[in-house]
């Protein structure tokens, strides 16, 4: 018997090996190196010399990126399994399914660690290259790296979830379309959705995912110095509704997993 | 327990049920050590839900297999590190190549890259091996997924079909390697088909199943067979003269039939000589394995 993380070293090759992977990663780094010169092209003919973390706050909006490739790659690694036919022998081996899929799903949370921290290098990286004008020294909001860093962890927060929300589909329908179309429809509807079920409007609300995705908005209200609490919503109570979202997910991915016959 | 070896595989009682459908009915078999135990039915008989129940993949609604001593349904990861197995086709990573597939396989089980090598050559698949596995025949797949199943050199080896795709000189090979595995190493290896006549040639014992149901175990074995008595057909020059040397045999469109076991046919055929009757053929006339098996089956009917 080998040792657990053979297991995750296993899913890192099935994720590493194939092309599609690199050109995720590929695009991750192209893109704000690309959008960085645009708007510093654009920011030379104005002359308005903006500093380098207002410029890498502008970049970080390609950030959605990470979300989509996170989300496919979460929507594949049970799915596919059962689309090659491959799972019968993974299963074989003397894993229990738990095991197996802990490991999938650990593979997924690297991969959205490891994208995520290259497009902030990327990003921050370009932005102090072709953004050098030091910006004031008692720079506050959006101007600043904290603002920067604190927008992407906020959003890398949401990529967790919405990742661990698509790799529950893969594991519960077997079906790597389906959780790639729900996540997306999640994350680009959220907004729209949000506006018609908004937790001002009906109380309830402020427990629906959607409506708690998004945490940078409390970044936002804060540099903005608008009270967090007007709709009786918080950081605090939007990263507890989270936490027991994902603990569901989980759950019910679990549940599911271990339980039904493989007969693909 | 009794005097010989416990069996290797134990099956007591194992249905399956999904929905309200019984696709295996309280099957019950005991798999012994050493043997190439063919698992022959028609098409929709169950032979892969019930290897899709020996290794886990599908949940057992009654009865329970056991695996050298060890419950599927309670102890699956010590059933299961005793089995290789190919269920249905064997499908493999395509975007990786076959080495990397078996290093795959051979990370989860705890194998060196020894016994990698020593697998691939068993199977014969060396010269491609470092090839990426979309490039493969059906055939070369199948030797694949044969080399990831001996990879941890399991006690038992579960064959699902293995000859699907083959040509005749690999699966006369399969059948050779086969018989090195449960000869030399002692493996046993459980090898369904719906084809007899291929059981016919690497098997020690096949049991039949239909509809779900076991509906007999036989022997293969040569020496077994010997023993059998067939009826015979002799196409002789004077065929009544015959007659009176074999008198509980009749005349059948000019032969002579007698039932016989092999040691009579050449007494009968020497006697014959001796009596100045020439010979000028023997065939043994009963019906095939094929034939009993397809009476036993009823014929076309799936399921
Ligand atoms: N997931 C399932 N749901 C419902 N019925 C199923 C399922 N899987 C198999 N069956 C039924 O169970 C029966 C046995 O199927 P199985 O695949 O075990 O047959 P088999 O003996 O392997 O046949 P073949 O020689 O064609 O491979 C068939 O009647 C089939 O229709
Ligand atoms: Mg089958």
């Amino acid at each position: 018997m080998g040792n657990f993380l053979a297991l995750v070293q296993n899913e890192n090759m099935k994720i590493y090996r194939r092309w599609r992977t690199w050109i995720m990663l590929a695009l991750i780094v192209l893109l704000p190196i690309l959008f960085g010169i645009i708007i510093a092209v654009n920011d030379g003919a104005f002359g308005s010399n903006m500093g380098a973390w207002s410029a890498a706050s502008n970049l970080s909006f390609i950030y959605f990126l990470v979300s989509i490739f996170s989300v496919v790659i979460a929507a594949d690694i049970v799915a596919s399994e059962f689309t090659w036919g491959t799972i019968k022998l993974l299963l074989i081996r003397p894993w229990t399914r738990s095991k197996v899929l802990l490991s999938k799903l650990l593979a997924v949370l690297l991969f959205a660690i490891a994208i995520s921290v290259l497009f902030t290098a990327v990003t921050a990286a370009i932005s102090l290259i072709l953004f050098p004008a030091s910006p004031p020294v008692n720079a506050s909001g959006p101007s600043t790296f904290d603002y920067f860093i604190k927008m992407l962890f906020y959003k890398f927060i949401d990529v967790l979830v919405i990742t661990v929300f698509s790799f529950m589909i893969s594991a519960v329908f077997r079906a790597s379309g389906l959780a790639i179309g729900l996540s997306m429809f999640l994350l680009f509807a959220s907004g729209i959705l949000s506006a018609i079920l908004s937790p001002a409007k009906y109380a309830w609300a402020k427990y629906l995912l959607f409506n708690n995705m998004d945490l940078s908005q409390y970044a936002m209200r804060e540099s903005a110095g608008i009270a967090a609490n007007a709709d009786g919503m918080s950081l605090g109570f939007s990263v507890t509704v989270l936490v027991v979202y994902v603990a569901a997910f989980l759950i019910i991915a679990w549940m599911v997993f271990t339980r039904r016959d493989v007969a693909a | 327990m009794y005097m010989s070896q416990e069996p290797v595989v134990r099956l007591s009682n194992v249905t399956k049920k999904i929905g309200s459908k019984t696709i295996i009915d309280r099957l019950t078999l005991d798999i012994p050590a050493g043997q190439v135990y063919g698992f022959l039915g028609p098409n929709g008989s169950g032979k892969t839900t019930t290897i899709r129940m020996m290794v886990g993949l599908m949940s057992i609604t009654e009865g329970d297999i056991v695996i050298c001593g060890s419950s599927v349904k309670t102890d699956f990861e010590k059933a299961i590190a005793h089995i290789g197995a190919i269920v249905e086709n064997p499908e493999m990573y395509k975007f990786l190549t076959g080495y990397q597939n078996m290093v795959h396989y051979a990370r989860m089980s705890g194998v060196g890259k020894e016994r990698i090598d020593e697998a691939v050559a068993l199977v014969g698949l060396e010269k491609r091996i470092h090839d990426k596995v979309k490039t493969y025949s059906l055939g070369m797949r199948q030797r694949l997924g044969v080399a990831q199943a001996i990879l941890q050199r399991p006690k038992l080896l579960i064959l699902d079909e293995p000859t699907n795709g083959l040509d005749p000189q690999g699966i006369r090979e399969l059948r050779d390697y086969l018989r090195v595995l449960a000869r030399e190493e002692g493996t046993t290896v459980f090898v369904s088909s719906h084809l007899l006549s291929e059981m016919e040639l690497m098997c020690d014992t096949v049991a039949i199943i239909q509809s779900g149901k076991l509906i007999d175990v036989r022997s293969l074995k040569a020496e077994d067979l010997e023993d059998q008595y067939a009826e015979t057909g002799f196409e002789v020059s004077e065929p009544q003269r015959a007659l009176e040397l074999a008198p509980a045999g009749r005349l059948e469109e000019g032969r002579l039939i007698v039932t016989v076991n092999r040691e009579q046919i050449a007494d009968l055929n020497s006697r014959l000589v001796a009596a100045g009757i020439k010979v000028y053929g023997i065939q043994v006339l009963t019906r095939s394995l094929e034939d009993q098996f397809l009476e036993m089956t009823g014929g076309g009917q799936i399921g």
